[in-house]
């Protein structure tokens, strides 16, 4: 499904990384370890299509980014892709549906696996864990694992072909963090989705089928 | 994206309506300014029509103007019956009406002229005066008196009234050994005969027998009224004169030879001339305030910008999710453009909304002051012209936000 080949990337301030090669496949779980700074959310901005490649390139299901325009690049984000932060994920002054809405509503394609919206809403939070009573409740009294929660449901929202999560567990305890991977994977649909997490911890590897460590690579 | 940017500027709605207001009220500011002005202009020219011009005795030809048709400011000389009776003869008159002023009734100008005052006499464009009861006045004992004044008094047809000498009635002497029938009330004109009482120059004159020097001598009872001799009541001088002219093509010649009449200084003012005098002293002081609403307007606008340039680094969350969702740039620019467009469009509906009501008393404040009510606009075609430039203007100083918005790669928003 994804491929990157020959990816190399240079910093402003002097650094270039030269990343490994990495090949995704659909349903595939995929964790990206290594420390702060050895290039991971680098890594998947530049599969995001929020990073121009400046040298090497992406497949993505046959489209290659070199060849796409940043506009392009958008709507093909906006399709394919459900991207997941560290912290701050939610817009405050929407409710807990709008945030999750946000994930269709950029995309017609995403917007047309939905048949109805708030059913599917529903079925993604109970999934992950939540009551239906989130829906009500304001985001910023939302606990910061039910905001992760919420940022998961509108990355699955419409079935996007690949999950992007930069360290979405960082903000977790150790407990919490097992329940909301677990919770995560159950929901996610491996016949049809795959998932790229970076993080810088270890623990979490099992709950993988592939994992790449950036230190290792480097070293 | 709509229903996005209100629930967004709804989070930041303090400053926002912050900023909105000091829009709005600078453009309450500049529309009051233009719109008085306006409706006092259109009030004063609508004032007096079908009056090519005004014999009076020579004076500056606005004040004139200001007390004959206005009845504004001092009292100004007054000029001979006898050169009133030689204009009579001129060839290229077609009617000519003297009037006397200078007496009051309870605050009210008194207007002595002839009958045919209210023949000729018009207003607004061309609109004859006309009666809601009874009819013009045939004896000197009657009276016609203007729709303000029926209404505020409570007179109608029989009413009587007195006369007070001079125009404050506290400090007049009261003519009050005669009394004037009401015969006639105007329909209202939004003009300064609204404010009037007519009565017919002998009437006039009847009330000044045994007066010299503005006190009174004799009393009216004293006389003996039907030993006076027939011309007795004819008055010796009049105030001025409104006179339409056979052709209007003639009246610069009219004009220059009464300036040049041999027996009496005096001169014919055209009431729309000096009325554009006026409009000329007052929209210079207008220019000014205008162009002092406009800097305010540009300041707040300034203001706009600076509030939505200082807004996007707390709103970097909100533009970073819509980013990571696949919003385009040109999505978060647009939005930018929009909030400048909605602010924009809430400041003029608010600004239209608040003018209206100023415009509403100072029409009143007009009317009562000048006795002039220029007509009630919501909204008038240079206003609209005035709005898009505003919005235009806003537009286009929020493409400096939105630039910024644009030129912010998203990997610099994620990290």
């Amino acid at each position: 499904m994804l491929k990157t080949l020959g990816l190399e990337y240079h910093y402003q301030y002097g650094k270039k990384i030269v990343f490994p090669e990495i090949e995704v496949k659909k349903g595939q779980r995929l964790l990206i370890s290594g420390f702060s700074g050895c290039g991971k959310t680098t890594l998947l901005s530049l599969i995001a299509g929020a990073l121009k490649l400046q040298a090497g390139d992406i497949k993505f299901d046959g489209h290659e980014y070199s060849k796409m325009s940043s506009l392009f690049l958008d709507k093909f984000r906006a399709d394919h892709i459900g991207y997941i932060f560290q912290i701050l994920n939610l817009i405050p002054f929407l409710s807990v549906s709008e945030n999750i809405a946000l994930g269709i509503k950029f995309s017609k394609s995403r917007k047309s696996k939905v048949a109805n919206l708030n059913q599917e809403i529903i079925r993604l939070i109970n999934s992950l864990g939540l009551e239906k009573e989130v829906l009500n409740t304001p985001v910023n009294r939302l606990s910061v694992g039910q905001q992760q929660r919420v940022a998961v449901a509108r990355a699955l929202l419409g079935k996007p072909d690949l999950i992007l999560a930069d360290e979405p567990t960082s903000a977790l305890d150790t407990g919490t963090t097992k329940k909301f991977l677990n919770e995560m994977m159950e929901t996610f649909d491996s016949t049809k989705q795959a998932i790229i997490m970076v993080s810088h911890d270890a623990s979490i590897a099992p709950y993988f089928d592939t994992v790449i460590d950036f230190n290792n690579h480097h070293a | 994206m709509l229903s996005l940017l209100l629930k967004s500027i709804r989070s930041r709605i303090i400053p926002t309506s912050l900023v909105t207001i000091s829009l709005m009220a600078s453009m309450v500011l500049l529309l009051s300014i233009e719109r008085i002005q306006q409706g006092a202009e259109e009030g004063f020219n609508q004032s007096i029509s079908g009056v090519d011009a005004i014999i009076g005795p020579r004076s500056s030809s606005l004040e004139l103007v200001l007390y004959t048709v206005f009845h504004l400011g001092r009292p100004t000389n007054n000029i001979t019956t006898k050169t009133i009776d030689d204009m009579r003869l001129r060839s290229d008159i077609s009617w000519l009406v003297p009037i006397a002023l200078g007496d009051s009734h309870r605050g009210f100008r008194v207007v002595a002229t002839e009958s045919n005052y209210f023949e000729h006499i018009q207003y607004a464009n061309n609109q004859s005066l006309t009666f809601s009861k009874g009819g013009v006045f045939s004896e000197l004992s009657e009276t016609v008196v203007g729709s303000d004044v029926a209404e505020k008094l409570n007179y109608s047809i029989g009413s009587k009234i007195q006369i007070t000498h001079g125009s404050i009635e506290s400090t007049g002497n009261k003519h009050d050994d005669f009394s004037f029938k009401v015969v006639g009330v105007l329909n209202k004109t939004g003009t300064p005969i609204d404010q009037a009482v007519f009565l017919d120059l002998k009437g006039y004159e009847l009330l000044h027998l045994g007066w010299q020097s503005g006190k009174k001598v004799l009393s009216l009872e004293d006389i003996d009224l039907s030993s006076l001799p027939d011309d007795a009541l004819t008055p010796k001088t009049v105030t001025a004169a409104f006179v339409g002219l056979k052709s209007k093509l003639t009246l610069f010649n009219f004009s220059k030879s009464i300036r040049e009449y041999p027996k009496e200084a005096i001169s014919a003012v055209i009431p729309g001339i000096a009325l554009s005098e006026l409009w000329s002293i007052v929209g210079l002081v207008d220019k000014g305030f205008q162009l002092l609403s406009w800097i305010i307007i540009a300041i707040s606008l300034i203001a706009m910008v600076t509030l939505i340039i200082a807004s996007l680094d707390n709103r970097k969350q909100e533009m970073t999710i819509y980013r990571a969702n696949g919003a385009s740039p040109k999505f978060l620019a647009a939005m930018v453009i929009y909030e400048s467009l909605v602010i924009g469009l809430v400041a003029i509906i608010g600004a239209v909304i608040l003018v209206s009501v100023v415009t509403y008393f100072a029409t009143n404040q007009l009317n009562l002051a000048l006795g002039i009510s220029p007509s009630f606009k919501w909204i008038s075609l240079d206003e609209i012209k005035v709005f898009s430039i505003i919005l235009l203007a806003g537009v286009l100083s929020s493409l400096i936000p939105a630039a910024m918005v644009f030129r912010k790669n998203l990997h610099q928003t994620l990290s």
